[in-house]
């Protein structure tokens, strides 16, 4: 089988590169091997929130302060404003309607309360334009029987900035079904009951028993996993709703990941979901071609291959008692020999491990023995030279550097 | 009892399980007795072994009186202490780089020391335990088993305050309080509010584990003792269902025990110093020791996921300059300081081991006994612990894996956990099974005061994912009943920070991968790094 481009994993970056390639025409595959890390997003992107220590208001322009080897030193600097607003360009042709822009950092509210910098945040979702939350008082809705919401932790936390909290508790019959087994009881699950009409309305009739027009309303996100459920509860409910993200799993990384996955199958992708990349030929400094574990006699070729595997949580790399490596063509890590330098002493510390990930040239080709496979690109948190933890540029660097390297193999053709 | 008093017959220091297994023996005998603990119970070597209940036979050739006490107490616990026994059984494997004569001698000791050892064949053995190396060349079957130390040190604390007894942790022993050549109580700060306490009785018991050589020097008395570190990995399933040891005499890292739903092997053995008992940190050395050896006795180890590795430290008692500490007799000490040291009122209790807790106790307790004219014999080793009591199992029918696998860990105190509402039967921690209606249970009756505490209590966060999702669950709901979840918040991240230290030495394959996942959901996504550090700064 041949494809002009293959992308191996389909998280955010192999999904924003496919989709950005298929948009120029282009026939492309992405082997999937399923849940992805965009299951742990909390329906923000994030480009660049922190820089030794200090967060940033202005993405962008900090960016000229960020490390030699960072991923962003390779997609170019000068580009990241120009590659960000195709993105959410991106974005929004996926049916992702997203508030945000590159230049100035809005802040989301986490499962915890806390505020974070966040370059685009889903529509409905709680933001506020500064660290310091402008509000006087809000009032949280509490799900009687639903724990993946630490509302205690919201409240103290929104309490710290001067907020006055108000906790509503309801329990609408309409979610009993679920909460009679105890492991049903998570937002995703809830979500697709709320898919109902009938059952909306009753959360609804609920909410409106215990607030009033007045108030902010926050509320845990255990609804829109793939329909309008935000803005229909909205439209059926007195206050003003702001939601937060739950605890995974979380309703609006699955929203994201689905939406993109239909984009791209849309737009004419191969979607190989469930496979795995097992083998791949290197000569002369070519990928010549894969093959994959459910498709062992075919082999796949391609004129461009786009490594997008994830870091060790995906399985893009992975650590063994004496080294890092990457398990799928054992290209080149940018990693410490030694086994003791993975790693600090304390949990919340810039762990060196983070930041390890598969070694490129300055265009993002994947490095073998030292060389640059002239057809395969790295791309996303696969890639080293960062921590997304730390300097909170985790879907930035997934989809500026996918969207760097479609640039790259369309203007080749 | 009323909780107000200060005055008491015994004070007991330490609560591990010597210190509870004590103080339910004299409160059992009648006596008013306080329990004081610094951190939390079962914090020291207590919580720190194999869970391994042994049958002696790993002493029976090189300490006999050790090997004798260790199998009359392990026939005593399955009957008293049936809900924290998983009767496994053992093996002692002959591999073909030992020595296989050495079954023999190791046979006779153990029929000597009165304890079952049946020689099997070797492929017998494979049959009755698949995981164990296949290229054995002897075995023989004794009567190990596996015990869970946080719910026997529990159900003695619960059993001794069901009793009359006052227990208190987060509790520090300050001083003691001595007045002509008798000690008369301690003064106590109550680490959690900084209050200074004063309690007094006529007997203090010291049973603090190796950190006891620091109490008896505040009554100016020297107890000689022999810190010795042993490490431990725990594996993140249960590979083996029988207890493996090696058939030699005992060396590194030679014993894998099954303990419910994971394995654990070890030890290693250094002498430490006593400086640095409070902060046992793992090597890689002997990371690396104890896969070596681990995988030699059941290779699945190889390729098994290891969670965590963590140490304790063994509270010998010195005899000799042996460097390894493995030849001091693992026997019981309890020093009466009065004719001893000249000090009244002071008995120190310690050396022996898990095993014999309730020996240990027993005779901690007969000495009090006979210091405050009390005459009235010992009955721990005939009165189930609760939990153990006959028709053990609960006769309510269990409604769910959460209520079943509580009863699994109460025995019958499950019945006290609320399973009537919805929330009461939300799962928290889903590896292990524990609801919102035994982390209250557990909250409200088995002094958790954070998420340590509430891990040996439920097993909650012990399974495969460590805590990534349920420690922040559970700490929300601890924020709910203590009021307080601004401490709740920085105990989640204390606790985050405590099972790294355990991840830290073995950080790499799955371990690695799920530290990542861990790092994305509360650095990256929950932003718990800056919750915590703006709340200090705020102080």
């Amino acid at each position: 089988m041949k494809f002009d481009t293959i992308i191996i994993g389909g998280g955010l970056s192999g999904l924003t590169c496919g989709i950005a390639l298929s948009q120029k025409g282009q026939r492309v595959a992405i082997v999937a091997g399923g849940q992805n890390s965009l299951h742990f997003n909390a329906g923000s992107m994030e480009l660049l929130g922190n820089v030794d220590g200090e967060e940033i208001a202005h993405p962008v322009e900090a960016a000229q302060r960020l490390q030699p080897n960072h991923p962003y030193r390779k997609v170019g600097i000068d580009h990241l404003e120009e590659l960000a607003q195709e993105a959410k360009t991106l974005l929004d042709k996926a049916g992702l309607t997203m508030s945000g822009n590159a230049k100035e950092n809005h802040w989301r509210i986490t499962p915890i309360g806390v505020t974070k910098p966040a370059w685009l945040t889903l529509e409905g979702l709680a933001t506020v334009a500064s660290s310091q939350l402008p509000w006087k008082a809000v009032t949280l809705v509490e799900l009687e029987g639903f724990i993946d919401s630490p509302l205690q932790f919201v409240e103290t936390n929104l309490a710290a900035q001067g907020v006055q909290v108000k906790v509503a508790r309801i329990a609408p019959a309409v979610l009993t079904q679920a909460r009679r087994s105890a492991s049903e009881m998570r937002a995703t699950s809830l979500a697709k009951i709320l898919r109902n009409h009938q059952a909306l309305a009753s959360l609804a009739a609920e909410i409106n028993q215990v607030t009033t027009a007045d108030e902010l309303v926050l509320m845990p996100m255990f609804l829109g996993l793939d329909d309008d459920a935000l803005a229909a509860l909205q439209a059926q409910v007195k206050p003003r709703l702001a939601f937060l993200p739950t605890l995974p799993p979380m309703v609006p990384g699955v929203r994201i990941a689905t939406a993109l996955q239909h984009y791209f199958k849309m737009l004419g992708g191969t979607y190989l979901l469930g496979d795995k990349v097992v083998d791949g030929l290197i000569e002369d400094n070519t990928m010549r071609h894969i093959t994959t574990a459910k498709l062992q006699d075919v082999l796949l070729k391609a004129d461009n291959f786009v490594l997008a595997t994830g870091s060790f949580m995906s399985g893009g790399v992975v650590a063994d008692f004496t080294r890092i490596y990457e398990p799928v063509f054992g290209l080149d890590v940018e990693a410490p020999a030694n086994r003791a330098d993975w790693t600090l002493a304390e949990v919340m510390d810039d762990q060196p491990y983070m930041s390890c990930g598969v070694a490129t040239d300055d265009t993002l080709h994947a490095l073998k023995e030292g060389k640059a496979v002239k057809n395969l690109f790295a791309i996303g948190s696969v890639l080293s030279g960062h921590n997304a933890a730390v300097q909170g540029d985790g879907e930035g660097v997934d989809m500026l550097t996918a969207l760097a390297v479609a640039h790259r193999i369309t203007n080749r053709q | 009892m009323n909780k107000e008093t200060n005055e008491f017959d015994v004070i007991i220091i330490g609560g591990g399980i010597t210190g509870a297994g004590t103080a339910r023996d004299c409160a059992m005998r009648g006596l008013r007795v306080l329990l004081l603990e610094r951190f939390d119970y079962t914090n020291g070597a207590t919580g720190r072994n194999h869970g391994l209940l042994h049958s002696g036979a790993r002493y029976a050739v090189t300490d006999k009186e050790s090997a004798t006490e260790c199998i009359e107490e392990n026939m005593i616990l399955r009957r008293v202490a049936r809900h924290c026994v998983d009767e496994t059984d053992g093996l002692f494997i002959t591999l073909p780089e030992d020595d296989l004569g050495y079954q023999k001698t190791f046979v006779d000791a153990c029929r000597a020391a009165g304890i079952r050892a049946d020689i099997i064949d070797p492929a017998e053995a494979r049959l009755l335990e698949p995981s164990v190396n296949p290229t054995l060349i002897g075995a023989v079957r004794i009567p190990d088993a596996s015990i869970d130390p946080f719910r026997l040190t529990m159900a003695n604390l619960v059993d001794a305050q069901l009793h009359g007894a006052v227990a208190l942790n987060y509790h520090e022993v300050t001083d003691l309080v001595i007045e002509n050549g008798r000690v008369l109580g301690v003064k106590a700060t109550d680490l959690h509010t900084g209050q200074q306490k004063e309690f007094r009785a006529a007997v203090t018991i010291n049973a603090c584990g190796i950190w006891g050589m620091l109490i008896a020097r505040k009554a100016g008395i020297t107890i000689n003792m022999f810190p010795a570190k042993g490490a431990l990995l725990i594996f993140g399933h249960r590979v083996n269902q029988m207890v493996i040891n090696r058939c030699r005499k005992p060396a590194n890292a030679d014993i894998l025990v099954p303990d419910d739903t994971v394995c654990v092997i070890g030890t290693t053995s250094d002498r430490v110093p006593i400086e640095t008992v409070d902060d046992m940190r793992v090597a890689d050395e002997e990371v690396n020791i104890l896969l070596t050896e681990g995988e030699k006795l059941a290779p699945a180890l190889a390729s098994t996921r290891i969670l965590r590795a963590y140490a304790g430290v063994r509270p010998l008692v010195a005899s000799d300059d042996d460097p390894s500490g493995r030849s001091i007799s693992r026997g019981i000490v309890c020093l009466d300081h009065e004719s001893r040291d000249g000090m009244a009122g002071f008995i120190t209790i310690t050396g022996g081991k898990m095993m014999t807790y309730r020996l240990m106790a027993q005779e901690a307790t007969d000495l009090a006994c006979r210091k405050l004219n009390v005459n009235k014999a010992c009955a721990t080793a005939t009165t189930p612990l609760p939990g153990s009591e006959e028709n053990s199992v609960s006769q309510q029918e269990p409604r769910s894996f959460a209520v079943k696998a509580a009863q699994g860990r109460h025995g019958t105190m499950a019945d006290k956990i609320d399973a009537d509402t919805p929330l009461d039967r939300a799962l928290v921690c889903e590896c292990e099974g524990v609801s919102v209606g035994e982390i209250r249970y557990a909250s409200q009756q088995l002094h958790v005061h954070n998420l340590m505490n509430l891990r040996r209590r439920t097993r909650t966060g012990m399974g495969t994912c460590q805590g990534k999702l349920c420690a922040c669950r559970a700490a929300n709901l601890l924020g709910k009943y203590n009021h307080d979840a601004k401490l709740a918040q920085a105990d989640l991240a204390k606790f985050l920070g405590e099972r790294w230290k355990g991840v830290k030495p073995i950080a790499w394959g799955s371990a690695l991968r799920e530290a990542q996942l861990t790092a994305t959901v509360y650095q990256r996504l929950c932003g718990l790094d800056k919750a915590v550090a703006r709340k200090e700064g705020e102080q």
